[in-house]
């Protein structure tokens, strides 16, 4: 590379005396017929060519050849070097001037045009490497754009950069080999914090210009920018997140106290007063109050279990261990549990015998029907009905479990799966305000989405979930038994 | 008294180990309490229990590991407790030897009924079992491979046969589905939870009144299957 450019220089002067040559031999032939004014003239157009195409050195260099073959050539006495007439010596001197003038203004005008080039083109390449690392929130990401735009740039035989911090990474281009010298230059990513970590480069030769140092220096500082923007983003993400659980856990200790006392009441009420000498119990008063102990014990164990699921799925641990499980008997197990629950209220199935074997963690699922049905029947009226439906819908399963119970109104729809959202004062329902966020994340960790709407009598709870488990489809199974 | 059926109580919480003293010392049974999985397998082996309850989570060990090292020299049933949503751990324990499992908080009821169960169970393990399994209405004859409503004969399939014949050969304890398809498929085919499935319908529609409201054979969410006849 560099001989090339020494060529290529030393062949710009053999050019320009090429020219020179040529022009003075054209002139040489007219000289008879031109004013020596003229000549001189003529003669500065190769001149400004010259500098103006191969730059201020050949530029001088012509001028002084030009000045001696003008004299020597054109000036009489022609063949030497001797001038006689003192206009001859005043044209002399003022094309000397002229073209040692013109050859710098062209030239300085030359290297004015270089220079904006190239601050052009570090520009550009500023601009593509901010460009790159705009929206950029993954420090490895960051570096690997970085040591490839500064490979780009500087076209060194090795990059490395390596960052230190709490997530120490160190990524090489090129990735096979790396010279097994130090690196010629090695420049520090640096942000006002303190020193993120540097890139070493392995450049031989030609040396590094100052021009691209500072171009390399201030990609760095870009990098440095953009790495300092990432952690800053993961920072406030995490701010955000404790934010959230924190928030999440102030509503819960609120929750927790007001639900948890009530059963708590009871059950100390109800067990106070048996232990108590005080009053003599009838039998029939003894075993109503011995009822009441039992049924809130199930409620404190029922609100106690709400808040274990939904820290876990809170906290992401909830792993649906899922097998191929019929949805009529899941529904079937539910409703059979909950029938002194649902005693007031016509809870009707339609799932038809037909639907394939779907994908779910039987527990969970479970969880999900037991908590919209246990929904439905708190809101709904008494005498209405429940209906609970499953059909195949592509490859899902769209279910439904629809009430006549009030409608919700539109902006409350979404609204109503966030933990702790009630519609109605908390006092007049009781549970934890779980239920239905437990039931979303018990389906989206299944794959599939919950959502609410009104429909013309009351409320319809829709789930859908994938059929399709790790890419297989519902086994077929022989339904005819006689088939064996 | 001497003859009272020794039960061996493994739990580290003082309270259950004293609700399930008083009322099972009340019941006639002769109790003893160990607080962890060490002095419960001493306890044991100073004086080899009837029953064992045997809390999942104990300080000093697994009850995984309990159950396996009890099944190494006896064979006494074993109930396991333990809380809530762990029904990986609860298989385990039941696929190591153990009989049977409640979930905390249990009633005290169901308590004594798995008790009974299993205190029916070890009886008959020494004893010839029973050929004839009484089901409500239905009668499960092992020997002659017969199954019938009232007088009514219920034509099974192959597998089906084998399946309820397995099921109320253990009546009253739980079974895993692993136990389940290795014992009446293959023990390659333990995964295929979905033969079960189907397989469970079929006979629940030819022997239950309500298929979906099972009377005879329960489902034990995430555990298995049980097959109950009514006392």
């Amino acid at each position: 590379m560099r001989s090339a450019t020494l060529f290529s220089r030393s062949s710009q002067y053999f050019l320009a005396v090429g020219l020179i040559a040529l022009v003075t031999v054209i002139l040489f032939t007219l000289r008879e017929a031109l004013d020596t004014t003229l000549i001189a003239l003529l003669y500065l157009i190769p001149l400004g060519m010259i500098t103006a195409y191969w730059g201020l050195g050949p530029g001088i260099t012509s001028a002084l050849i030009t000045f001696l073959t003008f004299n020597y050539f054109f000036i009489q006495p022609y063949y030497n070097l001797a001038v006689h007439r003192p206009t001859d010596v005043v044209i002399l001197v003022i094309f000397l001037i002229v073209a040692i003038v013109i050859s710098q203004l062209v030239g300085r005008m030359q290297a004015s045009l270089a220079a904006a080039t190239a601050r052009e083109r570090e520009a550009t390449q500023l601009y593509e490497l901010s460009t790159a690392l705009a929206g950029l929130h993954d420090g490895h990401t960051i570096a690997v754009i970085l040591a490839k735009q500064v490979q780009d740039v500087s076209q060194g035989e090795a990059v490395e950069l390596n960052i230190t911090g709490t997530e120490p990474f160190v990524f090489r281009l090129p990735e096979s080999s790396q010279p097994d010298r130090p690196p010629e230059w090695i420049l520090p990513i640096q942000v006002a914090r303190g020193l993120l970590g540097e890139i070493r480069l392995w450049r031989a030769a030609p040396v590094l210009t100052s021009n691209e140092k500072r171009l390399l220096q201030t990609f760095a500082s870009q990098g440095a920018l953009a790495l300092e923007r990432a952690r800053l983003a993961q920072a406030e993400s995490r701010a955000r997140v404790l934010e959230e659980s924190d928030r999440l856990k102030s509503a819960i200790l609120s929750s927790v106290s007001h639900e948890l006392r009530t059963p708590l009441s009871t059950i100390k009420a109800a067990a106070s007063s048996l232990r108590s000498n005080e009053v003599s119990w009838d039998t029939a008063a003894r075993s109503e109050l011995v009822a009441q102990i039992d049924d809130e014990a199930d409620h404190l164990n029922m609100l106690v279990g709400n808040l274990l699921d939904m820290s876990r799925i809170e906290s992401g641990v909830l792993k649906p261990k899922r097998e191929w499980n019929i949805l009529a008997e899941i529904v079937g197990s539910v409703l059979a549990r909950m029938k002194h629950l649902a005693g007031e209220h016509h809870i009707e199935v339609d799932i038809p015998e037909s639907l394939p074997l779907v994908p779910v963690d039987y527990v969970q699922m479970e969880q999900v029907f037991t908590n919209l049905v246990s929904n439905s029947v708190k809101y709904a009226p008494e005498k209405t009905v429940i209906r609970v439906s499953a059909f195949v819908e592509g490859d899902s399963i769209h279910a439904t479990v629809s009430n006549q119970g009030p409608q919700v109104p539109q902006e409350h729809l979404e609204r109503i799966f966030d933990k702790f959202f009630r519609i109605t004062e908390a006092d007049r329902v009781t549970g934890t305000g779980l239920g239905l966020s437990i039931c979303k994340g018990i389906i989206e960790a299944h794959g599939g989405r919950l959502w609410a709407e009104n429909v013309p009598d009351g409320l319809a709870f829709n789930f859908t979930f994938p059929l399709i488990w790790e890419g297989v489809s519902p086994p077929k199974l022989p339904i005819d038994p006689e088939a064996e | 008294m001497t003859n009272a059926p020794h039960i061996l109580v493994i739990d580290d919480e003082l309270q259950i180990q004293r609700a399930i003293r008083t009322i099972l010392t009340e019941k006639g049974f002769k109790v003893s309490t160990a607080s962890d999985g060490q002095q419960g397998l001493t306890l044991a082996a100073a004086n080899e229990p009837d029953v064992v309850i045997l809390d999942l989570g104990l300080p000093d060990m697994d009850g995984v590991e309990v159950c396996t090292r009890l099944r190494e020299w006896t064979q006494c049933p074993i109930i396991i407790l333990s809380v809530r949503d762990s029904e990986r751990d609860k298989v385990a324990a039941l696929d190591k030897g153990a009989d049977d499992y409640l979930t905390k908080p249990f009633g005290i009821e169901e308590l004594l009924a798995r008790v009974r169960v299993a205190i029916r169970h070890s009886a008959s393990r020494q004893g010839t079992p029973s050929k004839v399994v009484h089901a409500g209405p239905l009668t499960i004859d092992l020997a002659w491979h017969s199954v019938k409503r009232g007088e009514e004969e219920i034509k099974l399939t192959a597998t089906e046969y084998k399946l309820l014949a397995y099921l109320a050969a253990n009546h009253g304890r739980v079974l895993t589905h692993q136990s389940i398809l290795s014992n009446v498929w293959d023990p390659a085919d333990a995964d295929h939870t979905e033969y079960l499935r189907v397989y469970m319908r079929q006979l629940r529609k030819k022997l239950e009144a309500d298929p979906e409201r099972p009377q005879f054979i329960l489902t034990e969410p995430g555990i298995g299957y049980r097959f109950i006849v009514d006392e």
